[in-house]
């Protein structure tokens, strides 16, 4: 996933300059990616790696480290988000969501991030599920869970502890038969 | 819920299609090499599953991951239980309210040997009102009582379960979640008439 994640993003910053502003924010922090940018430009020397003896000039005094392999793919998550990081259907991590018809039929004609969505739940999978699977931040696949539950693309069963309450003394109870059966 | 003797597939299709699914979560927390990821490993068989959760921005420090280990497994047709390794981090930005939000409870793995590990985890629960068990990592027959006493003498709620444990067997593993389960409906029974007193918690990303 991270292997080609940088010429994506490349490419979706060529795309859409609404998110130009947090590519290169998260490329601030990265390696050297847009630092390259003003050197080539003033001065276009064809094999710039050629010559570490020269000092790095343009380079702050800062220095933030290496970049880790994970950044350029949670810029491309929340690039799929639109940037919001709150979704409007609540979502515990533990919920559980499924496919269902409509998402088998619209099968051929969804975004491939949701396509992928509805294969993980043909059998129901919990918030927390998906985003292991997916290996994408919580907050990103909150999002694009909720996203798709509003245009009927997978069914959310509730959790009997939604809402920042404690679970309710019933499902308590099958928790605990469900334990001595194991 | 007539499910009596029958056995159901670790991470298989829960039952027909249409039926009510729900899931339930507990929360293991520890010091670190406690145990933690053991203990879930054994009861539900499997290999953990890692998720990520990301720290929202704050002074540029937009690259904060948070990784949370879990596993589930099927108690009934319909009923996924999810057993979360609590982060070390107890920072509510970080993925911790979202882990013990809701929770039926929380189990803290006590090593003997280490103890200031476990108090942290331990006094936020106590704050936060949500039950939990002491389960005592594998502490020999001959000095379990004394070390009950001892623990008991630091202070701890006395309706608190304190309980030994051996996160490699699965029997093991099993009681102690039966005991928390008990301890938190009871805990649940006994706060029920008066409005809720759990502190809300934040939600993150």
């Amino acid at each position: 996933m991270s292997s080609d994640a940088e010429p994506n993003r490349r490419r979706r910053r060529a795309e859409t300059p609404a998110e130009q502003t947090f590519a290169d924010l998260m490329n601030g922090f990265s390696l050297d990616s847009g630092r390259k940018k003003p050197r080539a430009s003033s001065a276009p020397e064809p094999a710039p790696r050629e010559a570490p003896a020269v000092p790095r000039t343009e380079i702050p005094a800062f220095d933030l480290g290496p970049a880790e392999p994970a950044d350029s793919s949670i810029v491309r998550a929340y690039a799929w988000t639109g940037g919001r990081t709150r979704s409007s259907i609540h979502l515990e991590i533990e919920t559980l969501v499924s496919a269902n018809d409509q998402s088998r039929r619209s099968a051929g004609i969804l975004q491939s991030e949701h396509q992928r969505v509805v294969e993980l739940c043909r059998s129901p999978r919990s918030v927390a599920e998906v985003a292991a699977l997916m290996r994408l931040p919580l907050g990103v696949v909150k999002v694009l869970l909720g996203d798709m539950a509003e245009r009927g693309l997978v069914d959310v069963h509730q959790t009997a502890s939604a809402g920042g309450d404690t679970p309710d003394l019933g499902l308590m109870e099958r928790v605990l038969s469900g334990l001595r059966r194991l | 819920m007539d499910y009596v003797g029958s056995r159901f597939p670790e991470f298989g299709p829960p039952g027909p299609p249409g039926r009510e699914l729900t899931s339930a979560k507990i929360v293991v927390a520890g010091g670190f090499g406690v145990g933690k990821s053991t203990f879930i490993r054994t009861i539900v068989e499997n290999d953990l599953l890692t998720m990520t959760a990301m720290a929202p921005e704050r002074a540029g420090l937009v690259t904060e991951l948070v990784r949370i280990q879990f596993g589930r497994v099927w108690l009934d047709p319909g009923l996924a239980l999810h057993l979360f390794v609590a982060p070390q981090w107890q920072d509510p930005r970080a993925g911790w309210s979202d882990v013990v939000r809701g929770a039926v409870g929380a189990v803290v793995l006590f090593d003997v040997m280490r103890p200031a590990d476990s108090v942290d985890a331990m006094r936020y629960f106590e704050d936060h009102k949500i039950p939990y068990v002491l389960a005592l990592n594998n502490v020999h027959d001959s000095v379990r009582s004394d070390v009950k006493a001892i623990i008991r003498g630091m202070g701890i709620a006395p309706e608190v379960p304190v309980v030994n444990c051996d996160p490699r067997v699965r029997v093991s593993v099993r009681e102690t979640l039966i005991s928390l389960t008990e301890h938190a409906k009871l805990d649940r029974w006994r706060r029920r008439p008066g409005p809720d007193e759990t502190t809300p918690l934040a939600p993150v990303c």
